[in-house]
């Protein structure tokens, strides 16, 4: 109660501006008591410096990201679209392959693509899902219009971050949210639930985490605890009779029907992938392949969401779906194409080169922040290894106002949205805003420093 | 057409107990139009029951679990196939064009395969490969001990020795810098006491065997007991296991011989 009595003692006047209609909110939190809060729950990342473990703090400030009912639905047809197009890519690849043998995709793409797995060739996940729960990175242009900036088909996280900060600030101001119509988000632990329910195949669900020193575990604990799932380490699972088993405290055991595992593809299998993993179950491949397990996401998707076959994902949609696309990729070009390498050659320096094996913000370079050789070398290397970079338009995105010591300031922000393939394709009504907090920046990982806001949708 | 018996052991020994063992072997024939398995029995001791699946290469995985202490894991197939090379194989994967852990090529490699490409005049996969493998055996020399399971293509292509898998990965690094697909083959061969390892090329309709090892084309004296991109896709077991065992010491016996 203390805490509580403290966080609404804080009382601003916030009015957001939206396609002309005002809201306003009455209550606006103190940041700093939130953010102790958040410390306490230990909503925290890690990240790996210089060989050192550090645990981070995530920042979250208090004014929320306001999304319209309008263009919410919008995003919601759009993300659908493109989560299904993107599940029946990866069906296709690893079974027939007609969008290579039809011409859309090169086959180059698909199997240089480190996130390709031959191991997985012909095995069909249970339901035919591969990407059960997708976070996709939208950003809003100047000119109001939605882009994809990237697709995470593997194991994206930061659910819970916009989980538990809605969670806090609905104890604190409770009448905020009816007041502005805002839709309850607290539905995503009975979306991943019916998502892990729907393929489970027999037994209990179970997310797997490699532990307490992992970036996301706090995102992992609260999951299960708000799912009713088993949170469970390698050590605690085993696999006889090619069925996933979890060892009970009374010495039985007990069969998990669904792993939602949060180790990525490489590590999950000694047996199968890297003979080094100490954080893996052994033939966990073989339970799979015997159709014993689900295991969400599935493995190989990461050929989905690579950076080089994004560029091909609207051609998808109109292929598998015979659709166009409802939401932009940002313009993006592939140095592999001719054309667009001269393009990417002559315009480098207003351009965003991304490398295609590097993740979480590495690998992004900007061509207006380098020097002129820096820009020559870069040139150079488009030129001996295009298929390994893509690049892309710099979107003017429309920044979001944050508090920064009592000040509003504008930030660069994006949203990750999450998308859930069960038995129907569903979109979170929420999501997770990210910002830098660099005026400069435009990155928004939050491995290099940002915060987050909470996400909301208004449901008229 | 040949029919051949074979049999393979294994003896794991560690010095010490371990537990919840979980175990994969490939080590039952490939079934294949050129061979055909006509009889195979398995024995492991410890006993414990195992499953049988197939992979995405083809191989038949033997799975297993010892949850108890023991010190030994032994087993042993005894069997009899039949190998007739007049039908051809197949089956293709398009990861066999792309170069894979163990092969992917270095510099040196990489500039060998330019001189070895410029200095070559054959055009068929077949001619290609008898090219590329006489070339190796003229600079590499087959010396145990050197190298090992994890040794890459490069590495072995460094010491310029190596064993019947080093062979294969340096052939498999050229072979798909050359565009050609192939695979890696791990098996038996008749007057071989060991396990044997060999390549298959894609000569752009069927698969087609070549030993570079001994720098012949493969003919009916050969059992293939798992393929795949490389070493890493078809060792013939893995484990891995609980305990304060240090060391590990595995013997392994295998016979091929031909039934007249």
């Amino acid at each position: 109660m203390f805490i509580l009595k403290h966080l609404f003692c804080f009382a601003l006047k916030i009015l957001l501006l939206r396609k002309g209609v005002i809201y306003v909110i009455n209550t606006v939190l103190n940041a700093d008591e939130i953010n102790q809060l958040l410390r306490r729950y230990g909503v925290k990342f890690g990240i790996y410096k210089n060989g050192q473990f550090k645990e981070q703090f995530f920042p979250f400030d208090p004014i929320p990201r306001v999304i319209g009912a309008d263009d919410f639905r919008v995003i919601e047809k759009g993300l659908v679209q493109r989560a299904d197009a993107l599940n029946k890519f990866l069906f296709d690849i690893y079974h027939e392959k007609n969008i290579i043998r039809d011409g859309v995709v090169p086959e180059d793409f698909v199997y240089i693509s480190s996130g390709y797995l031959p191991q997985c060739e012909g095995l069909t996940p249970p339901e035919n899902i591969y990407s059960h729960i997708s976070g996709i990175d939208l950003v809003e242009g100047k000119d109001g219009e939605w882009y994809i900036l990237e697709d995470n088909l593997r194991i994206p996280s930061g659910a819970s971050y916009p989980l538990i900060a809605r969670e806090l600030t609905r104890m604190a101001s409770p009448d905020v949210f009816k007041t502005n119509g805002v839709a309850d988000n607290r539905n995503y632990a009975n979306l991943l639930k019916d998502t892990m329910d729907f393929v489970n195949r027999g037994g209990i669900n179970a997310i797997l985490t490699p532990g307490r020193y992992n970036s996301a575990y706090f995102e992992h604990s609260y999951l299960a605890e708000l799912t009713g799932a088993s949170l469970v380490q390698n050590d605690e699972l085993f696999v006889e009779d090619n069925m996933l088993w979890q060892k009970t405290y009374s010495g039985g055991k007990t069969r998990v029907g669904t792993l939602y595992r949060r180790i990525s593809d490489e590590y999950l299998d000694p047996l199968t992938f890297n003979l080094e993993s100490l954080i893996g179950i052994p033939n966990l491949m073989e339970a799979y392949r015997s159709g014993n397990v689900a295991i969400m996401n599935a493995l190989g998707n990461g050929v989905a969401d690579d950076k080089g076959i994004y560029y091909f994902v609207p051609k998808m949609i109109k292929y598998y779906l015979g659709e166009d696309a409802i939401l932009k990729n940002a313009p993006t070009y592939l140095p592999f194409y001719e054309d667009d390498r001269d393009y990417v050659l002559k315009n480098i320096d207003r351009l965003v080169i991304k490398d295609v094996a590097e993740a979480g913000g590495y690998g992004v370079i900007f061509g207006s922040d380098l020097s002129d050789e820096k820009i020559e070398n870069l040139r150079q290397t488009i030129k001996r290894e295009p298929r390994r970079f893509i690049a892309q338009e710099v979107i003017d995105f429309k920044d979001l106002p944050i508090l920064e010591n009592g000040e509003q300031v504008m930030r660069k922000a994006d949203l990750r949205a999450f998308v859930l393939s069960g038995e129907t394709t569903r979109v979170w009504a929420s999501g997770l805003t990210r910002f830098s907090r660099n005026p400069d920046s435009f990155v928004v990982n939050s491995s290099q420093g940002g915060g987050f806001k909470d996400t909301w949708v208004l449901s008229r | 057409m040949k029919t051949l018996n074979f049999s393979f052991s294994t003896k794991l020994t560690f010095d010490n107990y371990v537990h919840d063992h979980t175990f994969a072997l490939r080590c039952m024939p490939v079934e294949s139009p050129s061979q055909h398995t006509v009889s195979c029995e398995m024995n492991i001791s410890p006993f414990v029951p195992t499953r049988n699946t197939m992979d995405s290469f083809g191989n038949t995985i033997t799975a297993g679990y010892i949850s108890k202490e023991h010190r030994f894991l032994d087993f042993e197939i005894n069997g009899r196939a039949e190998i007739n090379l007049s039908n051809p194989k197949t089956d293709f994967m398009p990861c066999y064009l792309y170069n894979s852990a163990y092969t992917v090529p270095d510099k040196a490699l990489k500039e060998f395969y330019i001189e070895l490409s410029e200095n070559c005049s054959a055009e068929t996969p077949f001619d290609r490969t008898a090219y590329f493998s006489d070339k190796i055996s003229d600079i590499i020399t087959y010396e145990k001990g050197v190298t090992d399971t994890k040794t890459k293509a490069s590495e072995a292509f460094a010491l310029k020795k190596g064993v019947c898998q080093d062979f294969s990965h340096i052939m498999l690094s050229l072979l798909r810098l050359d565009k050609i697909p192939c695979r890696y083959i791990a098996g038996l061969a008749c007057c071989d006491g060991e396990t044997h390892s060999w390549i298959e090329v894609w000569n752009g309709e069927k698969w087609f065997g070549f030993d570079p090892a001994n720098n012949c084309p493969v003919n009916e004296d050969y059992l293939i007991l798992s393929q795949g991109r490389d070493f890493g896709d078809c060792s013939i077991d893995r484990g891995v296991m609980f305990g304060a065992y240090t060391r590990q010491l595995q013997l392994i016996t295998s016979n091929l011989t031909e039934v007249y």
